[in-house]
């Protein structure tokens, strides 16, 4: 599980983070919803110790982050993170290099699945193409835990559901997702559990279903009262 | 250990292209540099023999005979070399920055890895340190390469043959970049790698803590500097000249390795507990 207790964060005098507490569980796919400068990517590097926090605490399986963490949690920022002019089976030869979760089968699996020629440079991609690289060298490592900040942002309507079918595959299953986004509409119905997020603060936290079962309301709809109240 | 020697080749291999074009360029440079510096001492002989009308022995009893010195002594030579210190004083800079700048953050991924992150200060040091003693070595092999070429230009009789040690004892360019003794080397290129660790130093401070850090970077170099060079200042203006040489080069290393560690330490503080990518 990872817990998120407490989180402060400061840029210069402005708090972006006011004390933001959630858990994500392993197996369930946890969704931060939040309009633009919520501080949604803040929260993904500090999981990551990508950037400071002011106060607080960050928990991976009851531990905070060391340097082995990285062979069990993995975030896929929204920019590609290999450099531009390396091909992607050389970017797949440097993640087999460092990470012993690497695996290079679930890799090729990956290039097939989203129809990859590892003999492109990443400089040349697309977007969606891109993006679906950043997916595949973050999803191919064998963690239990996996951080996406906005897969679906700025990608053309075929990739997206390239995308989104990743949600509903193996490759997914039984890790524990945290995705950030701010159109919720693409991965709804994949979501199990929403943490909105506002003005540095968790405004509510719950469970998709429950919320869709018990009250018969989407995500969408709870959404709208929290942020219209 | 593996993971730092990975790194260090991922490193190497990121300037490799650029850092081959670099020596390419700086070493033609230097060969034209032969041949024109030749060509010129021996057209000047030629018109001064003819116009003159001096034998090859009345002029070279007249005039100065053309030694590998002079020929280093040029623009050519020490314009080169200067090139190449910028480029590498350059570097020390890119090698962090080119992992934050543009559409690819790279930086992202070197946080990331299963390694502890204080690798990649070590990584990019080293690489630092292949380029210098790369270009140094490389340079040793052309004065060899450049002194033949001048001797197949210019006829041995106007050549004032003088070993490569003289040489690179004469010029304190080169002096400076090849020591003469292991003292010197070790405090020349001790003070080298303090020197590299107290800017990777600002430079973290500067991504981690931005404008303030700009300010950190600048104080915490001063106060290294001072400290490294301070057994020098104290010994000449307030102890007179008390310490023996011996001793001056052991009070030195000491201040190196205590700026160094303090280095390597922020740096590790910095990557582990303040970046910000």
């Amino acid at each position: 599980m990872i817990e998120v207790k407490s989180v402060e964060k400061k840029y210069a005098r402005k708090k972006i983070l006011k004390g933001v507490s959630f858990t994500a569980n392993k197996g369930e796919i946890t969704c931060l919803i939040g309009i633009n400068g919520v501080g949604k990517t803040t929260i993904l590097n500090a999981i990551m110790a990508l950037t400071p926090i002011n106060k607080g605490q960050i928990l991976i399986d009851g531990e905070p982050l060391t340097k082995n963490s990285f062979e069990k949690i993995t975030f896929i920022p929204d920019t590609i993170t290999m450099l531009p002019h390396m091909k992607i089976a050389e970017a797949m030869e440097f993640m087999n290099d460092f990470y012993t979760c690497w695996n290079q089968e679930r890799a090729n699996e990956l290039l097939g699945f989203f129809r990859l020629d590892p003999n492109e440079r990443i400089s040349s991609l697309s977007k969606g193409n891109t993006a679906k690289v950043n997916l595949l060298l973050g999803l191919a490592l064998d963690v239990d835990y996996v951080l996406m900040d906005e897969p679906f942002s700025g990608i053309d309507m075929f990739s997206r559901e390239d995308i989104a079918n990743v949600f509903t595959s193996h490759l997914i299953e039984n890790r524990g997702v945290i995705i950030t986004t701010h159109e919720v509409g693409d991965i709804e119905h994949l979501i199990d559990k929403v943490v909105l997020l506002d003005d540095g603060i968790v405004r509510k936290e719950f469970s998709a279903e429950q919320a869709r079962e018990n009250e018969g309301k989407s995500v969408i709809d709870v959404m709208r009262e929290v942020y219209q109240r | 250990m593996k993971n730092y020697l990975k790194l260090v080749n991922f490193e190497f291999n990121r300037i490799a292209k650029l850092y081959a074009v670099l020596i390419g360029v700086t070493f033609t440079i230097q060969i034209v540099g032969v041949i024109v510096q030749s060509r010129y001492y021996l057209n000047m002989a030629n018109e001064i023999m003819y116009d003159v009308m001096l034998s090859k022995s009345q002029f070279l009893e007249n005039y100065d005979k053309i030694s590998f010195s002079q020929i280093m002594n040029s623009m050519w030579f020490l314009g080169s070399i200067w090139f190449c210190v910028a480029a590498v004083v350059f570097y020390i800079f890119i090698i962090w920055y080119r992992d934050w700048i543009g559409k690819n953050t790279f930086i992202y991924r070197l946080l990331m890895l299963p390694t502890t992150r204080l690798n990649i200060f070590f990584a990019k040091i080293t690489t630092i340190l292949i380029m210098t003693l790369g270009v140094v070595a490389i340079q040793l092999i052309m004065l060899r390469i450049e002194t033949l070429l001048m001797k197949a230009i210019v006829p041995k009789v106007f050549i004032r043959d003088i070993s490569l040690n003289e040489v690179v004892t004469i010029m304190p360019e080169f002096n400076f970049i090849i020591p003469n003794s292991p003292i010197e080397l070790i405090l020349i290129y001790g003070a080298g790698v303090s020197a590299v660790s107290i800017l990777f130093t600002a430079i973290l401070m500067e991504r981690s803590f931005k404008w303030k850090g700009i300010l950190a970077g600048l104080i915490y170099s001063a106060v290294a500097v001072g400290l490294m060079i301070s057994p020098l200042f104290i010994n000449e203006f307030f102890l007179n000249g008390f310490f023996y040489k011996i001793e001056m080069f052991v009070l030195e290393i000491i201040m190196g390795f205590l700026v160094l560690a303090g280095s390597i330490w922020t740096c590790r503080f910095l990557l582990m507990k303040k970046i910000t990518v």
